[in-house]
């Protein structure tokens, strides 16, 4: 089994994933963690972009992330800035975009640049399960 | 601390200049005209609304009013605007260089009286004229109104980032712990998630009730003692949807019970536009300062920003109406010139200092006739 695949063990349990979710709401990423938490993932939190970025670069994260779950309005380094980091330093690292705000300009421009999927809240969460499923494949298309 | 500066340079040389400016007036000097110096008999509601809307004007001087009730509204209001008031018709007829007289008691006793005592050189406003004015101000205080309110409503649309974003955070709040809730068996769970939930529903229930309220037209009438402090922090909570304020440092410099009389909601539309401004002025990122002070003779209160500054050559032009800087689409260009009527109705003014990279202050004064401590707020 790749180090990179779906199925790994963290802690003695065995995962389907690793999922960073980033959002300056707590609530938000209470919800989101207890429902991907119930689908079997491992959930790393994250407040804002620049804790995210922090995230990612500390210790084994930076090799079993697989998922990454971003708002966009955040203080500090917000969801824009975030992906676009998180495009050109770890392109291999699927991006979802869950935000409070439909924007059809912004989903355009941001699927064009490689993100599967561009969530509105509120969002099921049968919903957002599927689509951390189908970035959790290109995840593993990547790396084969 | 709230001493307004209007000099020029107050800064190092190496920095940008300070441009600084009340009401919006132009830099460059034009021919002032002499005022037009005018009397008002009849303090009832004509007199006031005449009071009100002349007072606006620049080239007329209300040299006085008079009214045989000493209660009537309008003598009132004439001494909050620092009008005299006068006890005897006689006195005041027989001002010097008085240009007219308006009569606005609709009494036609009145009418041959004052034809009597008319001073040389001085026209009569009266009668079906007389009314025909006042018809003429009220309805546009009428019109001012509806350019506030329009002005208000254009603005709201760019409140939709910020509603979205706060409506649909409870939202997905509820919906996630309802499907939570549908498979929970623990009662102590299902009990916080309850909870959760209901309080995601009143912060949503919060939103809507905080935009109604906002959106409202204000009415004409609607005038009393307002908190300042808390108008600017119902302010903050508004703009935040038109604006970004999470990277904002917001410095709050209040002094305590400060209060103005005017129209809360227009109030909280001039405290609303401003803090917008501040904000863009920035570009989302900096610090926003809102101070309030009562000084010896007025009430202050200052909006700063650290933000891009007003050029020079854009100073004089700022309350012009329909004057904008903003791309099409994204601004009437009456938010500064309707804070600069709200101010003005309620006898206060409004200045300007600037520099370019440096950031902006405006500063609104209020004088001490219409400004009154909270204490009597209270009682």
């Amino acid at each position: 089994m790749s180090e990179f695949k779906s199925g790994f063990f963290i802690g003695g349990e065995q995962s389907n994933g690793r999922v960073l979710v980033v959002d300056d709401e707590p609530d938000i990423r209470k919800v989101v963690r207890m429902t991907l938490h119930k689908a079997g993932y491992d959930v790393l939190e994250a407040e804002n972009g620049a804790k995210a970025i922090e995230t990612i670069n500390s210790g084994e994260n930076r090799l079993l992330l697989d998922v990454m779950i971003c708002d966009i309005r955040m203080p500090k380094v917000n969801g824009i800035e975030a992906i676009t980091y998180f495009r050109e330093n770890y392109p291999r690292v699927p991006l979802i975009v869950l935000t409070g705000f439909p924007d059809t300009d912004m989903a355009t421009t941001l699927l064009r640049q490689g993100v599967v999927d561009y969530l509105v809240k509120p969002v099921e969460g049968e919903k957002l399960k599927a689509s951390v499923a189908r970035a959790m494949e290109q995840r593993e298309l990547a790396h084969l | 601390m709230m001493n307004r500066s209007t000099t020029q340079g107050t800064e190092a040389t190496s920095s940008p200049p300070v441009h600084a400016g009340i009401m919006g007036e132009r830099i460059e000097s034009a021919p002032v005209p002499l005022p037009m110096r005018v009397a008002i008999i009849g303090a009832g509601r004509g007199g006031t609304a005449l009071l009100d809307g002349l007072h606006q004007i620049s080239t007329i001087e209300i040299v006085g009013i008079v009214d045989r009730n000493p209660s009537a509204p309008g003598l009132k209001r004439a001494h909050e605007l620092n009008v005299p008031v006068y006890d005897r018709l006689s006195d005041l007829t027989q001002h010097q260089r008085l240009h007219l007289v308006m009569d606005v008691t609709g009494d036609p006793a009145m009418k041959r009286m004052l034809h009597e005592q008319l001073p040389a050189g001085a026209d009569l406003l009266s009668g079906q004229a007389a009314r025909l004015l006042w018809t003429l101000m009220q309805h546009e205080a009428h019109l001012q109104a509806e350019l506030l309110h329009a002005e208000k409503l254009a603005g709201i649309g760019s409140f939709a980032a910020g509603i979205a974003h706060d409506m649909n955070n409870p939202l997905q709040l509820i919906l996630g712990l309802a499907e939570n809730l549908a498979e929970e068996t623990d009662i102590g769970t299902v009990r916080d998630q309850a909870r959760d939930i209901i309080e995601a529903v009143k912060r949503t229930t919060a939103i809507c009730r905080d935009l109604t309220s906002y959106s409202r037209r204000a009415s004409l009438r609607q005038e009393g003692l307002i908190s300042v402090n808390g108008k600017l922090d119902e302010a903050l909570k508004i703009a935040r949807y038109a604006v970004a304020l999470q990277d904002i440092d917001i410095r709050k410099r209040y002094q305590p019970d400060v209060v103005v009389k005017g129209n809360p909601d227009e109030l909280l539309h001039v405290f609303v536009n401003l803090i917008t401004n501040a904000v863009q002025a920035m570009a989302d990122q900096g610090t926003l300062t809102l101070e309030t002070a009562v000084t010896a003779d007025a009430t202050q209160v200052r909006v700063s920003d650290t933000g891009c500054g007003i050029a020079p050559e854009l100073f004089g032009r700022i309350f012009e109406p329909f004057f904008t800087t903003k791309p099409p689409g994204k601004g009437t260009g009456l938010g500064l010139y309707n804070i600069k009527s709200v101010i003005h109705h309620m006898n206060g003014n409004i200045a300007v200092e600037s520099q370019v990279g440096r950031g902006s202050t405006f500063t609104l004064t209020f004088p001490h006739d219409s400004a009154v401590s909270e204490r009597s707020a209270q009682t």
